[in-house]
């Protein structure tokens, strides 16, 4: 159907790198889209989560949370809400659908990582005279970090992926060029889009498992290898 | 819900296309991450945990038209997504089916081998079915994020349960939409009992225990 150099060609085409619909604005539409969206679930995820696994009450919530969310299409959970807002809203609607679909692995990432802390270890902070928010501060969260940033690569993954289908309601991305190649039967900026997908999404969830593994080693065996 | 029920016959249809799309790949997925699980030594564990974590990673709709261009399928059609959905199952399943296998009591195994069992004996007989409970746990997973991942194939042109997203909001039919939405939780659902139904039909010696 056509030669590898050919997407390749349409990558290294300048006509493609400029304007609305260039590879740069795409990017950039594309990264302000998934960090907003996360940025905006940690603000929210981040407290509740901890607090669940902090005072462990509400676990069935993430548990709940966990299961139906993997059950509801990402897809149709931004379509549904584009279309409740209306079409002059949808950068809001995408952006509430995409905090959603960040919410329930943030949320779990954050539980997991402070229940399971082994009990004696904010026992004997507490003993030591830390106060509640020390021991939270300086103890639990730092415990919890890998599995937090477990929670961010899931988020990232899922969100980043959502976000390819954005075009499909009318706003940019890197998805783009994959739908608008499709309807005009342009593989070659169909492959060249997709592979930048690929590299950006492929790119954060390295950087995010460098991080996790940095943080998990630098606990060495406190965390008991319990929060991977 | 008069949208749903004016136009049964295409929801069922499509209904029934969606099924047949995520339940081949999950299948067919379950079958290589056991075995690959099984008999990958821990040598080769973290390289294999390394690809299929990269691969899990990159949205299903770039993986659906990346595919034609490395086997040469065409670009429109269900054959890339059937085979992209068997690869987020075995990268979902992977690492939950090696914790399945490499949780199983060491005394059976032994005890198993010690009785004269071969190997291929032993895994059909003792590990697979003790395994089951943590393979089917997998499963349910792998299940759930199939059957949602599945109605992004609409875009490629497989006409499953996505198709009434893409319809519903160009036609700008609130209910179409909703109607895809609550099909494919449903469908969800479904599967996720007849898993756990499965699993405790496969094991009636833990009939106490909860999955």
């Amino acid at each position: 159907m056509f030669d590898i150099p050919d997407f390749i060609g349409w990558l290294l085409n300048p006509e493609n790198w400029q304007g609305r619909y260039g590879v740069p604005n795409l990017i950039q539409e594309h990264f302000i889209l998934t960090l907003s969206a996360i940025a905006l679930a940690t603000l929210i995820a981040m407290p509740i989560g901890i607090a669940i696994g902090h005072f462990n009450r509400g676990t069935a919530l993430v548990v709940l949370l966990g299961s139906a969310s993997r059950a509801i299409p990402t897809m149709g959970l931004l379509f549904a809400l584009v279309m409740a807002f209306g079409v002059q809203l949808r950068e809001l609607a995408v952006v509430i659908a995409l905090v959603a679909i960040a919410f329930p692995p943030l949320l779990a990432g954050a539980y997991a990582g402070i229940s399971a802390i082994e009990k004696h270890i904010p026992d004997s902070a507490t003993a030591q005279g830390l106060t509640s928010w020390q021991l939270l501060r300086i103890v639990e969260i730092p415990l919890a970090m890998p599995a937090i940033i477990g929670g961010f690569r899931i988020a990232w993954i899922q969100v980043t992926s959502t976000v390819v289908l954005a075009p499909l309601v009318g706003l940019g991305g890197l998805g783009f060029g994959i739908i608008q190649g499709l309807a005009l039967r342009n593989f070659d900026q169909v492959v060249a889009s997709a592979l930048l997908i690929v590299l950006v999404t492929v790119l954060g969830d390295q950087l995010l498992g460098f991080a996790q593994k940095n943080q998990a080693f630098r606990l060495g065996h406190l965390s008991g290898g319990k929060s991977k | 819900m008069n949208w749903a029920l004016n136009n049964l016959e295409l929801v069922l249809q499509l209904t029934l296309t969606h099924l047949i799309v995520s339940l081949i790949p999950l299948a067919i997925g379950f079958v290589i991450a056991v075995l690959l699980a099984r008999v990958t030594s821990n040598r080769f564990a973290p390289a294999i945990t390394g690809s299929l974590g990269t691969l899990y990673a990159i949205p299903s709709l770039a993986l659906f038209v990346t595919l034609p261009v490395i086997l040469g399928t065409n670009f429109v059609g269900p054959t890339n997504v059937l085979i992209a959905l068997t690869i987020y199952v075995v990268s979902a399943m992977f690492f939950s089916a090696r914790d399945a296998f490499a949780s199983l009591p060491k005394p059976t195994i032994e005890f198993a081998q010690a009785q004269g069992l071969s190997a291929i004996q032993r895994f059909f007989y003792v590990e697979l079915p003790l395994a089951t409970p943590g393979l089917i746990a997998g499963a349910r997973v792998a299940a759930a994020s199939t059957i949602s991942m599945a109605s992004i194939g609409a875009v490629v042109g497989v006409r499953n349960l996505g198709y009434l997203f893409l319809d519903g909001f160009q036609r700008k039919i609130a209910d179409e939409v909703l109607t895809g939405l609550i099909a494919i939780f449903v469908i969800a659902i479904a599967i996720d009992l007849a898993l756990w139904l499965l699993g405790r039909a496969l094991t009636p010696w833990h009939r106490r225990v909860n999955v």
